[in-house]
């Protein structure tokens, strides 16, 4: 299936690669080599619009279509998969969820903030014993009086350390099941929340990364999204859109990789010729080739069907299986061709690797998506 | 009053690739809007802000410069409206023929205060187009702008040459090409992008100017790259302050670098 951006889509994605180019890139290994997040660049992305790309100009965001979101979240990771990351989550996982599910006095007062950037976003799912379990979190959210107070502990969650609204998924009901889950935005501000120490990770090492603590946390019944109960369906919805989100994410990843492979490949010499004349690195471009090509349609199908109105969550979930391992693959392919200079902090492939290896765990594992894949197809 | 921003829809050279015999091709580079063009939008841009004048685009060249990516690419960049005289017979213009259609444009939309260009076109880079349209025109032309003001009567211009800032003040019309690093031209912020569609785009057609537009204007470019200058240097030391030492005396002594200056 032949796929053609518009003129629109070209015209944004040549404007987020010449932001990249300018103002992403040079602090890629900046960020990872000192394990913190682009606080300098949130404005700047926040002027180019692409923090309120999945807002709507009502609210003060520049209200593109997703596709174009998911071109600029490739654009951007194609240089630092951990500003990817922050923008993701930010207007894809938290954004998205407001405008949905969201009251009228929620949208107005985040939705305008998080376009600005002077509010960031953080998803708050994952706890130590709900993982791929989602549904087993324990955080729990109980009504007193006109208030619900929480009570748990969230860890793995991206942009913590600076999010200035939390997205918390808590138990408002004792029974087991998806029913009894619901969803609250949380101001960092808020009495009783602690924010735990970055992890030290194996990549995208920028990206801020905390456990919360919830110690009798008070929020106001108006901080409730959705309705009661909603909150497991909000977080599922959130995240068919998150899976395309890191699957253009892992695809940007690999593309930096392939684009930094064929330029070495060109100028480094050996047996006196350009390896890209020897066979045997000629065919792993062929395959990175191949496999960005597979990858990036999957993902742009995902994204084009959302914004059709039409259900994406099987394709979403594929793009995401595929593209994960996928970037694994094509970043070790470009680090093999840059040999023992791939290996080194003077190039940016072994960040890449590292950075790539994520896009098969968070936002869904990979077996998590073939679960989801599965129960598509045997519907 | 208009300030027009004359731009090119060009083969992008990032994209041009070196043939066996060192020829440089650019039939298979995607066409894009100039960076130097676009840094005289920039500077156009705030000049217009800053007297109520209306900026205007005018794109002269083959019928891609009238595709909708080619005028919304232009548009996002913040001009007002963009006129086009695109047509196979201008595809592969000369400076002389492109200026010539430039200068009947110009002439066509009228009220027009100020022409500004690029530093140079990617493609071609003769630097000859703002030139020949000043002198077409009759108008004041100059070249390495660096800063514009302007008045109801007066252009105060600023142009950075080898031994100094250079302010000339004269009365407009005029055509002033604007140096590469005039102002910073920042990527279009996607609400810009989105913009550029509700923005007027008026076509003009080659048939209505008087003119020979024929085959003699045209250019057939085969530029040869140049060829590599590899010496193969080997700097046979284990001390890397020495191989540094040596490093640094090879390059000033090519003229690539230099000591005792900032």
């Amino acid at each position: 299936m032949p796929f053609h951006l518009t003129d629109e889509q070209e015209i944004m994605r040549a404007a987020v690669r010449q932001f990249a180019e300018a103002e992403v890139k040079p602090l890629a290994a900046v960020l990872d080599r000192e394990h913190r997040p682009p606080l300098e660049t949130i404005p700047k992305l926040a002027d180019l619009g692409v923090l309120g790309m999945t807002i709507p100009p009502d609210y003060g965001g520049s209200g593109t279509d997703y596709l174009s979101f998911i071109l600029a979240l490739e654009e951007l990771a194609r240089v630092c998969a951990t500003t990817a990351v922050m923008v993701e989550v930010h207007a894809s996982l938290v954004a998205t969820s407001i405008l949905h599910f969201g009251d009228q006095a929620q949208k107005t007062r985040y939705l305008p903030e998080l376009a600005a950037g002077r509010l960031i976003g953080a998803f708050a799912l994952t706890e130590p014993g709900a993982g791929s379990d989602a549904a087993a979190l324990t955080t729990r959210a109980e009504v007193d009086g006109d208030d619900f107070v929480l009570n748990g502990q969230k860890i793995f969650i991206t942009n913590g350390g600076f999010a200035g609204v939390f997205l918390v998924l808590a138990k408002t009901s004792p029974e087991a099941g998806s029913k009894s889950i619901s969803a609250f935005l949380v101001d960092r501000d808020r009495p009783g929340l602690s924010v735990g120490e970055p992890e030290r990770k194996m990549g995208i090492r920028g990206s801020s990364t905390v456990s919360l603590l919830f110690d009798d946390l008070r929020v106001p019944r108006s901080a409730l999204l959705g309705q009661l109960g909603q909150g497991f369906s909000i977080a599922m919805r959130s995240l068919d859109g998150g899976r395309t989100g890191i699957a253009a994410q892992a695809l940007g990843i690999a593309q930096g990789a392939y684009e930094e492979a064929v330029a070495y490949a060109k100028q480094r010499v050996q047996f006196g010729q350009p390896i890209a004349r020897l066979q045997a690195i000629q065919w792993l471009i062929a395959d990175m080739a191949t496999d960005l090509e597979a990858g990036r349609l999957l993902v742009y199908q995902a994204a084009d069907l959302e914004d059709r109105g039409l259900p994406f969550s099987d394709v979403a979930a594929k793009a995401k299986l595929f593209c994960g391992p996928m970037a694994s693959r094509v970043t070790h392919s470009a680090l093999q061709i840059l040999g023992g200079n791939g290996y080194t902090e003077a190039y940016p492939v072994e960040r890449m690797c590292r950075d790539a290896r994520i896009t098969e765990i968070y936002e869904g594992t990979n077996e998590i998506q073939r679960l989801v894949i599965a129960r598509a197809a045997l519907r | 009053m208009r300030i027009v921003v004359a731009h090119k829809w060009a083969a992008d050279p990032q994209e041009a690739i070196v043939t066996s015999d060192g020829r440089i091709d650019q039939s298979r580079a995607q066409p894009c809007l100039s960076e130097y063009d676009a840094v005289a939008i920039a500077l156009a841009r705030g000049l217009a802000d800053s007297v109520g004048a209306e900026l205007v685009g005018l794109s002269v060249g083959g019928p891609e410069a009238a595709s909708p990516l080619a005028t919304k690419t232009a548009l996002a960049r913040g001009l007002d409206s963009i006129l086009v005289l695109a047509d196979q017979a201008l595809a592969s213009a000369d400076s002389t023929t492109t200026a010539q259609a430039l200068a009947a444009a110009v002439t066509e939309l009228g009220d027009v205060a100020l022409v500004l260009t690029g530093d140079c076109s990617i493609d071609r880079g003769a630097r000859m187009t703002p030139a020949v349209l000043g002198g077409l025109l009759g108008w004041v032309t100059l070249t390495e702008v660096s800063a514009l003001s302007l008045d109801r009567t007066s252009l105060t211009v600023e142009r950075e040459l080898e031994h100094g800032r250079q302010t000339l003040v004269l009365s407009p019309p005029a055509v002033l090409a604007v140096a590469a690093g005039a102002v910073e031209a920042p990527a279009p912020g996607m609400r810009d992008v989105l913009a550029a569609a509700r923005k007027p785009v008026r076509q003009l057609a080659l048939d209505q100017f008087d003119g020979d537009w024929g085959p003699l204007g045209q250019v057939q470019d085969r530029t040869l790259a140049p060829a590599p200058d590899r010496r193969g240097i080997v700097i046979a030391t284990t001390d890397p302050t020495a191989a540094a030492a040596e490093l640094i005396a090879r390059l000033e002594r090519d003229g690539l670098t230099w000591a005792g200056r900032p």
